[in-house]
């Protein structure tokens, strides 16, 4: 078993996991993966990763964007910065903040499920029975798991960034919509063609990496060895972890250096 | 976890309808996301008409796309890019709304000032909204404010008043050795002879100015007396030049009594007059008449004699004439 601190500098589970996310984005991409049962499984998934989690997602991030709003205005106003105070907000918050958040907390919630539940049916065999059997576990199975897990963090993301996004306005204007101009004027100012292309394309990343690696990491459990499923289940959470911080902080690199 | 079941082996376990709740929650978020970048790009004026302004500078560090250009506090356009011209000027591309183009006119002025702290301010400035309206494609000059370039500046010539004002407080400095001459000066004030001592330089010298005044008070006051004198004097001489039986008194009566005595003449000539008419028509009797003429002559002689002798006493007493001659009629 070599399941164990060392997994993130393991060249082959990496290798492997790039050869599985080949595979999964051509499968999800292509038209003959979307059979009815395939579309179910993915709507189960969307149900289980974002459904049910919508509202307490969505409490959670108000609270915390409400706390970062008010200590980032606080913290202007004292140096004299009230002007440049909701551009960092909407910086921190809506481009960086909300989309981590996110993905992290997707990962936390579901990625931990998917990478168990893969695990399972590789230690039971399941998956290999169904390739004997002429199916192809791939595109029934797995790419649709992958496509709700994308889908999920879509979802969260963007209701999440519309919702601190008008917390922000709300924390700076009040209902009045006289702030509207100069609101949008900030966001005109921040959000220019790249960032907005980058966010876009950061959150699918996100979206991606959320779905990919803790199913790749479950499809390294061995059948027939019921103990090699905690150990997949934390590799792929911390390679989860791993990606997603190196994305954020690629996507940083880019912008601002 | 546990509530997890595999779809395919469970499926009774879902809540119904759960394709719809999805796909609902799916639409939902799609719409918002779509609503989003749909805002962002208005906000970015994809959707706007502007017209172009190129500002020219000969320095545009700090400035970046993005930034706004301000019109009273009020961003208007927005700077799309930079770029830099073959005669080595800077050139600031600003998109402005048509709507907001009104505010800039052929006269209005821009400038970009560079302050200590904050980011650069692109601003315009229109003096008279009555101007016609800049045209598209414009290409102004900027005026560059710029404090931190201004520092260095300000530095040396802080720096040179720093040096002079070093020099003016050495102590061989013209200042201090004024400051120490005034130091003396004001000693020698507060001393025992004051200012006084101060201005003639020493005690010894003080002392005789002191003396002299003294010399000068007690001159003055025999000055005083004297000029009582004088006084009393004068007042005399006015009693007696224009007092009662003064001179001028005297010479008013004598001039009166020489009216009389004129009124007398005029009298005896006119009477002389008749008489020589008189001898005119009698030219025969004239030897008979000799006598009274001789009286008569007489008479005029001792006139003439007593208005001689009121003259001189005149002249005697009238010591301001000068013509001394009385004119006879």
């Amino acid at each position: 078993m070599a399941f164990g601190g060392e997994f993130i500098l393991r060249p082959r589970s990496w290798r492997r996991l790039a050869r599985f996310a080949g595979f999964a984005t051509v499968a999800a991409l292509s038209s003959s993966a979307y059979t009815r049962a395939a579309r179910e499984i993915a709507v189960h998934q969307i149900y289980l990763t974002a459904w049910k989690v919508v509202p307490g997602y969505l409490a959670f991030s108000a609270l915390l964007s409400l706390v970062i709003i008010e200590v980032v205005r606080n913290a202007a106003r004292s140096y004299g910065l009230t002007d440049y105070a909701l551009e960092l907000v909407l910086r921190v918050l809506v481009l960086e903040l909300i989309p981590f958040l996110t993905a992290v907390f997707v990962a936390l919630r579901s990625g931990s499920e998917i990478g168990a539940e893969i695990a399972l049916m590789r230690v039971s065999g399941e998956l290999e029975d169904q390739e004997e059997a002429g199916a192809s576990p791939l595109h029934h199975e797995l790419a649709p798991r992958v496509v709700g897990s994308a889908l999920s963090v879509f979802t969260l993301t963007t209701l999440a960034s519309a919702l601190a996004m008008y917390i922000a306005y709300a924390s700076f204007f009040g209902t009045s919509i006289s702030g509207f101009h100069v609101f949008t004027r900030v966001v005109g100012h921040i959000f220019d063609l790249q960032i907005l292309v980058g966010f876009l394309l950061k959150c699918l990343v996100f979206g991606l990496a959320v779905a990919l690696i803790p199913l790749a990491t479950g499809l390294e459990a061995e059948r027939g060895e019921p103990r090699s499923v905690p150990f997949t289940v934390v590799a792929g959470l911390v390679k989860l972890f791993f990606v997603v911080c190196l994305i954020e902080i690629l996507s940083l690199v880019v912008k601002y250096v | 976890m546990t509530e997890q079941p595999a779809p395919q082996t469970n499926p009774s376990l879902l809540p119904r309808n759960l394709g719809v709740k999805v796909g609902m929650l799916l639409a939902f978020a799609i719409m918002v996301a779509t609503a989003l970048v749909v805002y962002v790009l208005w906000a970015r004026g994809v959707f706007e008409q502007t017209q172009r302004l190129t500002l020219i500078a000969d320095n545009v560090d700090g400035v970046s796309a993005g930034m706004d250009l301000t019109f009273a506090g009020f961003p208007i356009g927005r700077v799309r890019r930079l770029s830099l011209s073959e005669d080595g000027k800077a050139r600031i591309h600003v998109r402005v709304p048509v709507d907001d183009a009104r505010w800039l006119r052929t006269t209005t002025v821009f400038t970009l000032e560079v302050g200590l702290v904050g980011s650069v301010k692109l601003r315009a400035y229109s003096a008279n909204l009555q101007d016609p309206p800049l045209p598209d494609r414009a290409e102004r000059p900027v005026l560059r404010g710029d404090t931190a370039q201004e520092i260095p500046k300000m530095v040396a010539s802080l720096r040179s008043v720093l040096e002079n004002i070093d020099q003016m407080t050495e102590a061989s400095s013209s200042l201090a050795q004024s400051l120490n001459n005034a130091r003396a000066v004001t000693e020698r004030m507060a001393g025992k002879q004051g200012v006084l001592g101060a201005m003639v330089g020493s005690e010894e010298n003080a002392k005789k100015v002191i003396a002299a005044i003294d010399h000068a008070n007690t001159l003055l006051a025999s000055l005083n007396g004297v000029s009582l004198k004088l006084d009393s004097v004068l007042s005399k001489t006015d009693q007696k030049v224009l007092g009662e039986g003064g001179v001028v008194d005297e010479t008013q009566k004598a001039v009166k009594q020489a009216n009389a005595i004129l009124d007398e003449v005029s009298a005896s000539l006119k009477r002389v007059d008749a008489i020589l008419a008189d001898a005119q028509v009698v030219a025969s009797n004239a030897k008979a008449a000799t006598a009274d003429l001789g009286a008569l002559r007489a008479e005029v002689e001792a006139s003439l004699r007593r208005i001689s002798a009121l003259v001189d006493e005149i002249n005697r007493k009238w010591p301001f004439a000068r013509d001394t001659n009385v004119k006879l009629p």
